[in-house]
């Protein structure tokens, strides 16, 4: 079917449609058979003896006759006076009572045909008539019979109802599982595509499986295939702007460092030569770290891997000694082989931006230690310094891209790009982590990193 | 190769053309005579015309990359080359090192650095009067003078800094040779941080050495101090 509008209008329309009508059908169908039964009862020697007994002993014999008469014709005599009443006040079934009153209606249309003219209606309807009694007493009393079991037997019994009811329970229940799997199958796929996409898989596209369907959700997938196209395309112009950046950015600079060692050489060793060094280097490094920050997007673009905490901090204690020339820092506690899902590169340079941060902000020769350990699904990787700390109205900000605290402005520059503990934020919350600094009691800034652990 | 009173050729592949007149200017007054072209196809068409003792050779280039040209030039020739890569960029770095190159150096470089990288590099690649002995360690075997190695009958094709760390595993088997010793004497400068150039450079050791059929010797890692020749049994 062409669109899931038709689908499901069409078979919800179908369904209760065909248990409504089922149901009047079955209504219609007791009404008749109830009919039928009254209608065709031979009277007959009923009626005769009916008749002998109401002469014999009126109304009350009529009774007695009929309480001993045993119903093995399968039906109930019932003897309604004019009024209505049945003799005995037994309970009259609806369809009786109907038929009753039909029949009064009737009666008395011939009634008022005959005081007019006697014609060929008249005779036929006559046929039709229910017998009728005449009590000694002049009082008129119509015969009706009913089955014992009344016509309802076919309809009404237990087994049969149950049966009916699992009857449209089957029906309702193939149709409605057929429109259910007909939308949770292509939806399914599309989640599927959806997660996967979610989990960098750019190339991802559906347009095989639900993309030829000619319904809504056949829309929906290739919609999704033009945005998943749209967001690849993205990816790669970001990745090659990114490249592009670096490019363009650092081939000035790297002609501008040549440049002054040349004139280093025909002028002799300025210090504005120094100077200019300097903040090449410095423009270099903010360069790189600007793209760290951008290349954090696209590492988690790719695949998560699981990645040995302690392995990634070794490497940095390993980086940062061979730098300084120095043991400063180092890995006080060690919980063995504590693995996250995540990329290493990411989580290599938020520990190093931390660390870095927290060498460069304390005393020369001062020791900065690591901690790692686990608390439950978490891990935790704290760095620890013996620095003047930051002020607390600053630590909130101290993640923020190009924050400087009081101290380190009025320092001027101390080396670093403004971004490094911004990296390190991002780096973490691309893991789901979290990254908090506060200061210790003793002097110097706590960094506590938490992590969630592989499962 | 140029001996000492004559200037060493090397040839420069960048597509940035004041940077490379500049570098030529520079390197002048060390004695290195430095050819510039400006695209990979015009670098390796004059490679394969000149007698160069040195390549210097720029990643990121429009056309072919430099990873390109490196590849094109490793499968003729095994002469030295120093690629220029973008910071950061480990990837390329790493690449350029598994696809034969000798040394990096991210740009932008501090000029002196590059000279001391291409000096480190001529130097060694200089054969040197007194380690005119043959070394051997079961099936390889490693011969200074003519600059030759190999595994039994089969010759190994090893750039020079491939040959210079082999013939440092091979001057003490069985020992620990750190790797900024290695640094110092294969690549003719210091160790760095995140420097991952001599691991690089044993792995591609390592599968050479497999290819040659070697079976018995392996290159172990001593993980945090260096690397170890083992002899086979």
């Amino acid at each position: 079917m062409r669109s899931l509008f038709l689908k499901f209008f069409v078979s919800f329309w179908l369904v209760i449609g065909l248990i409504i009508g089922a149901a009047a059908v079955g209504g219609f169908l007791y009404a008749e058979q109830l009919q039928s039964t009254i209608e065709d009862f031979e009277a007959g020697n009923s009626m005769l003896e009916a008749s002998a007994a109401l002469q014999r002993g009126g109304r009350e014999g009529l009774i007695r006759w009929r309480n001993n008469t045993p119903s093995d014709d399968g039906v109930i005599i019932f003897f309604l006076d004019e009024s209505g009443e049945e003799i005995s006040f037994r309970r009259i079934p609806f369809g009786v009572q109907r038929i009753f009153e039909r029949n009064r209606a009737r009666y008395e249309r011939l009634q008022r045909d005959r005081d007019a003219e006697d014609n060929g209606d008249g005779r036929r309807m006559r046929s039709r008539l229910l017998p009728q009694l005449t009590a000694p007493d002049g009082e008129v009393l119509t015969m009706l019979v009913a089955p014992v079991q009344a016509p309802e037997a076919f309809w009404s019994s237990q087994d049969i109802r149950v049966l009916l009811f699992i009857f449209a329970l089957m029906i309702s229940g193939i149709v409605s599982y057929a429109l259910a799997r007909a939308v949770s199958r292509p939806v399914g796929k599309l989640r599927d595509a959806t997660v996967s996409l979610a989990d960098g898989n750019l190339d991802i596209r559906v347009a095989d499986s639900i993309g030829k369907r000619r319904d809504e959700l056949g829309l929906l997938g290739r919609d999704f295939d033009a945005m998943a196209e749209k967001l690849q395309r993205a990816a790669e112009h970001q990745t090659e702007l990114s490249r592009n950046i670096s490019h363009e950015l650092r081939s000035p600079l790297a002609r501008m460092r040549v440049a002054v060692e040349l004139a280093r050489r025909k002028a002799g060793d300025l210090s504005e030569f120094a100077r200019l060094d300097q903040d090449a280097e410095r423009l270099d490094a903010l360069i790189g770290q600007i793209l760290s920050y951008t290349k954090l997007e696209m590492d988690s673009d790719s695949n998560a891997l699981p990645v040995d905490l302690s392995d990634v901090v070794n490497e940095v204690i390993e980086n940062v000694n061979f730098e300084s020339g120095s043991e400063r820092v180092s890995l006080l506690s060690g919980d063995d082989r504590l693995t996250v899902i995540g990329y290493r590169g990411a989580l290599l340079s938020a520990v190093e931006n931390v660390v870095r941060n927290a060498v460069r902000h304390s005393a020369d020769g001062s020791e900065v230690t690591i901690r790692i350990d686990a608390s439950g699904d978490k891990a935790n990787i704290r760095i620890l310094d013996k620095g003047p700390g930051v002020a607390d109205d600053d630590l909130p900000l101290l993640f923020n891209p190009f924050f400087r605290t009081r101290e380190s402005t009025e320092k001027n520059s101390n080396g670093g790009t403004g971004l490094g503990l911004a990296i390190a934020r991002r780096a973490i919350e691309i893991h789901n982590g979290s990254i908090v600094a506060r200061n210790r009691k003793d002097g110097g800034l706590a960094v506590r990193i938490t992590l969630p652990l592989r499962d | 190769m140029n001996d000492a009173n004559q200037n060493a050729q090397l040839l420069m592949i960048d597509d940035d053309r004041e940077l490379g007149d500049m570098i030529t200017d520079f390197l002048a007054s060390d004695n290195l005579d430095v050819t510039v072209r400006h695209s990979g196809e015009a670098g390796i068409e004059e490679f394969k015309s000149g007698d160069y003792d040195l390549l210097i050779l720029d990643i990121m280039m429009p056309g072919i990359s430099g990873l390109d040209v490196l590849k094109k030039v490793r499968l003729t020739s095994a002469i030295p080359v120093i690629m220029l890569t973008a910071r950061g960029d480990d990837v390329d770095r790493i690449i350029g090192l598994e696809f034969g190159a000798d040394d990096y150096l991210p740009k932008p470089f501090n000029p002196r650095e590059l000279v001391a990288r291409i000096k480190a590099i001529l130097r060694r690649a200089q054969p040197q009067a007194e380690d005119s002995e043959v070394l051997a360690l079961g099936e390889i075997r490693l011969d200074s003078r003519t600059h030759k190695a190999g595994v039994n009958q089969n010759d190994l094709q090893l750039t020079g800094t491939e040959f210079e760390i082999l013939k440092c595993l091979l001057e003490t088997p069985g020992k620990v040779v750190n790797k900024e010793y290695l640094s110092e004497r294969a690549l003719g400068r210091r160790l760095l941080p995140y420097d991952r150039s001599v691991d690089t450079h044993i792995s591609n050791l390592r599968g050479k050495l497999e290819k040659a059929g070697n079976r018995n010797e392996t290159i172990q890692n001593q993980r945090g101090v260096g690397y170890l020749l083992i002899p086979g049994t």
